[in-house]
């Protein structure tokens, strides 16, 4: 059901709720957004739990190591962070810390449910139909985000390649060292895929000050407004009780 | 930018190059020219060349993709329909000129497939409608299923996107379709689909098409022209005669010519002659009448082109049990796989595009994690289809010694040398492996892991795809010297005269399971099981069949 949506409906949703993320404070409200956008995933977006757990694990980890540094060297970030909230300064540590884990969770899963719930080229022809974003911001917007897979099936091949070296199958997960390794030809190979991209607009007659057609622009249903209202109700009824 | 042409459109040709040379940056010679070529209106011309020649640089520099994209110096005048190239920005020239690269990955922009065929049309601003009605007829025009309009492009295995890429070209029906190995991955059916389009618009449509092995297509092109590796025209002419003209400067130059070329030049020497020379091995059939002359030739055309006499293979390497085969972090493609390759034996992977072939070939190797089943055997070496996904060093020798270390140092310099020899990469030591041609590339990959020689299975994905006569006659020699030392090979291909040349097994892939599989001849000459499952018949099976009595096809 999500992919029926307009993308700026999903896009300007998923922005409100990070920014809410970003400033309320409180274990209750960061849950309430973590359950409440699992949950859309998990039965209007039909994404299976299990790939939705692996997609969170990089969330995870990052929430993970705000916990223990709030945990662990808490007297000196206690200045820092009570620039953010005074609420938080105030709390114990492991409660801050807990906030901290559940608003990168919190904002992880938000940005999960924007990316899964939107096709790309839907939010492109979306931005130039509606928000009159210039094609060549709008496409260049559109290549960033298509690197993002086709980086990961880079990696695959370079992981792939490394493990023959090796002598072994493909580890289930890149080791540190297998990461570090894979950042430079990851780079020139983003570098080279933009390069590639710009010759395939450019052969195919994308020009940036032309006039063009947009075909498929996604309109607005009244879906769109349910979900809007809804979501923001939720959310109102979030910020009362945190 | 609105300027008209100098000439009529009847009086000019529709792509011209006078005196062009492309020459890269820190690079002493240039990749190609200077060279004069014209291309016609209405005219189908098949550019030949051994990899590395420049002739894709050639065409880039047609619409000043070179050096406006890519950074090179570009010498000389270019012309696009009489049109100096460079009056235009290289998108203004898609109305004229649709490009479809080497690369599919150059064309596709990563969209849904229903989007990335649209693209170019959008661009020029077209009714929505038409745009619409074009797509459904490009998509049925090359046979592509409904039911990927809302795939992402990027989903698709490597021949499914090529097939797209096609689709997104023929689409833009320009005045001028130039095509750079419009058939290296694909399935043989969607070749000769391509093979339809290029007849059925014969005179209307004109074609520029660089391949190493055009195939049946060759009944469409009107003109040959043959680079040499200096990238200057070495010959051209109207291909029957061009083929029996220069058929031996073909095979010097490692050149691809048909194998119908081959035949009829033993059949000349055995005093027959066929009027007119043939292009395919139909023709050539078609007009022979049998007699013990006639047998004695095709005997020795067949005995050529199958493997020679080998000893039985040896013990098992790796061994798939009740496999389920699938891509990284994707479903399975391949179910209930049982299969076995063995040391000093060669199996090819046949099937449609999109059958699975490749995840099997890294499933083999120990490099893809089954989904169920079991694999019994040690890791392999795989050649993956992008080559330049295993280069991580700056340069030709570096990759070869990167792929040594461990051994004894003493010898790696001459190592080295003897493998790039081995794969006609000599000279080129120094060059950065980005910057090599697609073949050169891909020649590159294949030598290192021959260097390293530490793996009993080595896999080769696609190995033949950009490579030219020449360099495929080389690999045909290293994946028999790699038989000779007990390794096992599996090689994934569509080029059926090639699997028939190397392999003592084959394994047909079809609706996610192994549809045939057996000794490598009675698969490959059996053509009614090739045609089931969307494969072309080589020659040889088409001589065969002749011999056995079953008459001309």
């Amino acid at each position: 059901m999500l992919k029926r949506l307009n993308p700026l409906t999903v896009l300007a949703a998923a922005l409100i709720w990070i920014v809410a993320t970003t400033l309320v404070f409180s274990v209750a409200f960061q849950s309430g957004a973590l359950i409440l956008f699992a949950a859309l995933i998990l039965v209007l977006g039909r994404i299976s739990p299990a790939r939705l757990l692996l997609l969170m694990i990089p969330f995870a980890l990052f929430g993970f190591g705000f916990f223990t540094t709030n945990v662990l060297f808490r007297q000196e970030n206690a200045e820092a962070v009570a620039v953010f909230s005074q609420s938080l300064a105030e709390s114990d540590a492991a409660r801050g810390g807990l906030i901290l884990f559940l608003r990168a969770l919190a904002g992880g899963m938000i940005s999960l449910f924007f990316a899964l719930s939107i096709e790309p080229v839907a939010l492109v022809r979306a931005l130039m139909a509606y928000l009159r974003l210039p094609p060549r911001i709008a496409y260049a917007l559109f290549a960033a985000v298509e690197v993002v897979p086709d980086l990961a099936a880079t990696a695959h091949q370079i992981r792939l390649v490394e493990a023959m070296r090796a002598g072994r199958p493909l580890r289930r997960f890149p080791t540190p060292g297998e990461l570090f390794r894979m950042v430079v030809p990851l780079m020139a190979f983003a570098v080279r895929r933009a390069g590639r991209t710009a010759i395939a607009m450019e052969a195919r007659g994308f020009r940036a000050d032309r006039p063009r057609t947009l075909l498929r622009v996604p309109g607005f249903s009244r879906l769109d407004l349910i979900f809007a209202l809804a979501l923001v109700a939720v959310l109102g009824l979030g910020l009362i009780f945190a | 930018m609105t300027s008209a042409p100098l000439r009529s459109p009847e009086e000019c040709p529709i792509a011209e190059w006078a005196g062009t040379r492309v020459t890269f940056p820190f690079e002493p010679v240039p990749a190609v020219g200077p060279i004069d070529l014209k291309v016609r209106r209405g005219e189908c011309v098949l550019l030949l060349g051994a990899s590395g020649s420049g002739k894709s640089s050639l065409l880039l520099a047609l619409t000043g993709l070179i050096p406006e994209s890519v950074p090179a110096t570009v010498a000389g005048k270019t012309r696009v329909a009489g049109r100096p190239a460079t009056e235009r920005r290289p998108a203004e020239w898609s109305d004229t000129v649709a490009h479809y690269f080497q690369d599919a990955d150059q064309v596709l922009c990563g969209m849904r497939v229903e989007d990335e065929i649209a693209f170019a049309l959008e661009n020029r601003a077209l009714p929505a409608a038409e745009i619409e009605a074009r797509v459904g007829a490009a998509m049925d025009l090359l046979g592509l299923p409904e039911s990927w309009r809302d795939r992402r492009s990027l989903s698709l295995s490597g021949g499914e996107r090529q097939w797209v890429a096609l689709a997104a070209t023929l689409v833009q029906d320009a005045d001028l379709f130039v095509a750079d190995e419009p058939t290296a991955h694909l399935a043989p059916e969607i070749a000769r689909r391509l093979h339809h389009i290029l007849v059925a618009s014969k005179g209307e449509r004109t074609t520029l098409i660089v391949d190493h092995r055009i195939g049946e297509a060759i009944t469409a092109v009107d003109r040959v022209v043959a680079l040499g590796r200096g990238g200057h025209v070495l010959a051209e002419g109207e291909p029957r005669r061009f083929f029996r003209d220069h058929g031996s400067l073909l095979e010097a130059e490692g050149i691809w010519r048909p194998a119908a070329s081959e035949l009829d030049a033993r059949l000349i020497d055995a005093g027959i002659v066929l009027t007119p020379p043939p292009l395919t091995i139909e023709e050539a059939l078609g007009q022979l009448a049998a007699s013990e002359k006639v047998t004695e030739v095709l005997g020795a055309f067949l005995a050529e082109r199958l493997p020679p006499r080998r000893s039985s293979a040896g013990a098992v390497i790796v061994r798939l049990e009740r496999a389920d085969c699938a891509p990284f972090l994707g479903k399975p493609v391949l179910l209930g796989i049982d299969l076995a390759v063995r040391a000093g034996e060669v199996t090819v992977l046949l099937g449609r595009n999109g059958a699975g072939k490749s995840t099997l070939a890294a499933s083999l190797a120990g490099l893809l994690r089954l989904k169920g089943g079991r694999r019994e055997g040690p890791a392999g070496a795989l050649v993956v289809q992008q080559a330049e996904a295993q280069f991580s060093q700056g340069s030709v020798r570096e990759e070869i010694a990167s792929m040594l270390k461990g051994t004894d140092a003493a010898g790696h310099a001459e190592k080295t040398a003897t493998v790039l020899a081995a794969y006609g990469l000599s000279g080129l030591e120094s060059r950065h492996p980005m910057t090599l041609s697609q073949g050169q590339k891909r020649r590159l990959a294949i030598a290192a892991i021959d260097a390293a020689d530490r793996w009993s299975l080595v896999v080769l994905d696609e190995p033949t795809a950009g490579l030219d006569a020449a360099a495929t006659a080389g690999l045909i020699e290293r994946i028999e010297a790699l038989r000779a030392k007990g390794r096992a090979v599996v090689v994934v291909t569509h080029d059926m005269d090639f699997a028939l040349r190397v392999a003592d097994r084959a394994v047909v892939l079809a609706e996610e399971h192994v549809a045939a599989e057996g000794p490598a001849q009675a698969i490959l000459l059996d053509g009614a099981l090739l045609a089931r499952h969307g494969l072309k018949a080589s020659a040889a099976a088409l001589v065969r069949r002749w011999l056995d009595g079953e008459g001309p096809c």
